[in-house]
């Protein structure tokens, strides 16, 4: 459904904000491409939307080439962007019943599907009033519902959760789901690893311009091949007193959210044992001591890193 | 079609919630104000003032309108709600197409609550239909020719990214936009004939399109035209039509 073979971009014949990125994802699944700020997210969206044209290689969408048949991509997508595209002027609904019509609904017709999609969406108490009065949270959904006006065969949101508070991540995370079992193909952007790994079937991680990684989260976890050795005290306050004892092994670190010590284990069970052996010496109580595979978080570390160093 | 009307409309519902009431209150205004401060300094012969007056008040009106087509130009091509436009299957030119059928509607507005004023202190059309019908057109022609102008640049800026223009803050250009019309207007022989000012500059204040216009519509609303001066108008305003629209049709790029 989404095809990029080779695509690269070039601003101003020197910055290469895409190099060979080849990616593909199959129809009614949903892939995020993760990257840092400026790793060439957004760049790889606009151009399979068609607000950039690619320096060289090709964009398939929809079955349409992105430079050669861009009205009949156009068709097919529906997009939303790191902040809200709307009117802020007009009225939630306006907003809708403006989008549909530029979609080539009748007024009447674009008035009855925004009235299905400000229920669907449980936006009624706020339709009728300036999209610029909105929340962020509330302006995010009325920027997607304008995306879904007409169902897209492909949907892309750029960084759809950035800025929004957890409820509202939360809702986007359930509409993204639900559009992608109604057949929906969504390329989703986003820095947070908990959202791709939640949300997409999936990951093509972008470093630099180029694709470094790609695969479902598993493969990518699988990729880093060494385990971690989590320790969690039965005392959270305990903490600080396990960390100290295990500080000069690698990776070190201590999360007091999740209340776990994890360092890297090389040697697997063995470092485990000599974790145990250190702690035990402590004399605190455990709750939990295990190897485990590494978090996407830790794999994308680990997978940008090697790149950069 | 379905597009631009949709467009179309939308800028009408954004404009009575923002500017459009102020589009309709300008040439009140500025009738009022030019009118009291100048009908007793300025020798108009025969011609009563507010007759003389009222036609420059409305190209300066027009000229005014047109101006913040730079702002709404800049906003549509800048503004994400502008990106995503261009994301949608619609043509290139609906976006600029409704932008100038709003500005035509505004014109048309601006243009009536100014012949009512007119007529509350004295102008009249004596011409009739047909002369009062070019009247409009040819105010309406001006309006357009120069929100094209307004609109290639406001595009333009947006797109080139000067001064914070991707906010849409296009405000600086429109203002600066002001010298060249404040100029154009104020010498012109729109509020003083062309012997009130000096010999050095008379040739440039009798020539200009404002003055050639202004003539032409003091002519149309009397009801006897000069011929030459009616094609120097005709000629200005379909020559700013054919560059300016020339510019912004090639402004209307949506894929960099």
């Amino acid at each position: 459904m989404i095809e990029l073979n080779g695509v690269a971009k070039t601003f101003d014949g020197t910055i290469h904000a895409l190099q060979d990125v080849t990616f593909s994802v199959p129809s009614g699944s949903v892939c995020a491409v993760l990257g840092h700020n400026g790793a060439g997210k957004t760049t790889t969206i606009k151009i399979l939307s068609t607000l950039l044209r690619p320096t060289s290689g090709q964009a398939i969408v929809a079955g349409y080439d992105v430079v050669r048949q861009p009205a009949q991509v156009r068709a097919n997508i529906g997009t939303t962007g790191q902040l809200a595209a709307l009117d802020w002027q007009l009225t939630g609904r306006e907003n809708l019943v403006l989008f549909g019509r530029l979609r080539g609904m009748r007024r009447k017709h674009a008035q009855l599907r925004a009235d299905t999609l400000i229920d669907q969406f449980d936006m009624a108490h706020a339709a009728d009033r300036r999209v610029g009065t909105y929340s962020v949270g509330m302006q995010r959904r009325i920027d997607i519902a304008a995306a879904l006006v007409v169902p897209p065969k492909v949907l892309f949101l750029d960084e759809p959760t950035t800025g929004l508070d957890p409820r509202s991540r939360r809702d986007v995370w359930d509409l993204v789901s639900s559009l992608s079992a109604q057949g929906v193909t969504v390329l989703l952007t986003t820095q947070y690893l908990e959202e791709a790994d939640v949300l997409s079937d999936s990951i093509v991680v972008i470093n630099e311009g180029r694709v470094i990684a790609s695969g479902t989260a598993e493969e990518l976890k699988s990729r880093v091949r060494f385990s971690y050795c989590t320790v969690s005290p039965a005392n959270p306050s305990d903490l600080c007193r396990i960390f100290d004892v295990v500080a000069d092994l690698e990776g070190a670190q201590a999360d007091r959210e999740a209340n776990t010590v994890s360092v890297l284990a090389p040697d697997g069970v063995a470092t485990l044992g000599e974790v145990f052996r250190r702690v035990d010496q402590l004399g605190v109580e455990l709750l939990d001591i295990s190897l485990r595979k590494p978090s996407l978080d830790e794999a994308f570390l680990h997978l940008t890193g090697s790149v950069s160093a | 079609m379905t597009a631009v009307a949709a467009l179309t409309e939308r800028m009408v519902l954004g404009a009575l919630r923002d500017d459009l009431p102020f589009a309709i209150l300008a040439p009140a205004g500025n009738f009022v104000v030019f009118n009291f401060g100048l009908r007793n300094v300025i020798d108009t012969g025969h011609m009563s003032y507010p007759q003389y007056l009222l036609p420059v008040i409305i190209v300066q009106v027009m000229l005014l309108g047109a101006l913040t087509t730079v702002d709404r130009a800049a906003r549509d091509q800048g503004s994400d709600f502008g990106i995503r436009l261009r994301t949608l299957p619609i043509p290139t030119v609906a976006p600029l197409t409704a932008r100038m059928l709003y500005c035509l509607f505004r014109g048309a507005l601006a243009l009536l609550a100014a012949i009512a004023v007119g007529y509350v202190f004295g102008f009249r059309m004596l011409g009739g239909v047909a002369y009062g019908s070019a009247f409009a057109i040819l105010v309406l022609t001006l309006t357009l020719a120069v929100s094209l102008g307004a609109d290639a640049t406001g595009t333009r800026i947006a797109a080139s990214g000067i001064a914070g223009a991707q906010m849409g803050n296009s405000g600086g250009a429109s203002q600066l936009l002001l010298v060249p019309q404040l100029l154009l207007v104020m010498l012109s022989t729109g509020m003083a004939p062309a012997d009130a000012f000096p010999d050095w500059l008379s040739p440039f204040v009798r020539y200009q399109p404002v003055s050639q216009v202004t003539e032409t519509l003091r002519g149309l609303a009397a009801g006897h035209v000069d011929v030459s001066n009616l094609a120097a108008s005709v000629a200005w305003c379909l020559g700013l039509l054919a560059v300016f629209g020339a510019l912004a049709v090639r402004m209307q790029k949506r894929t960099q």
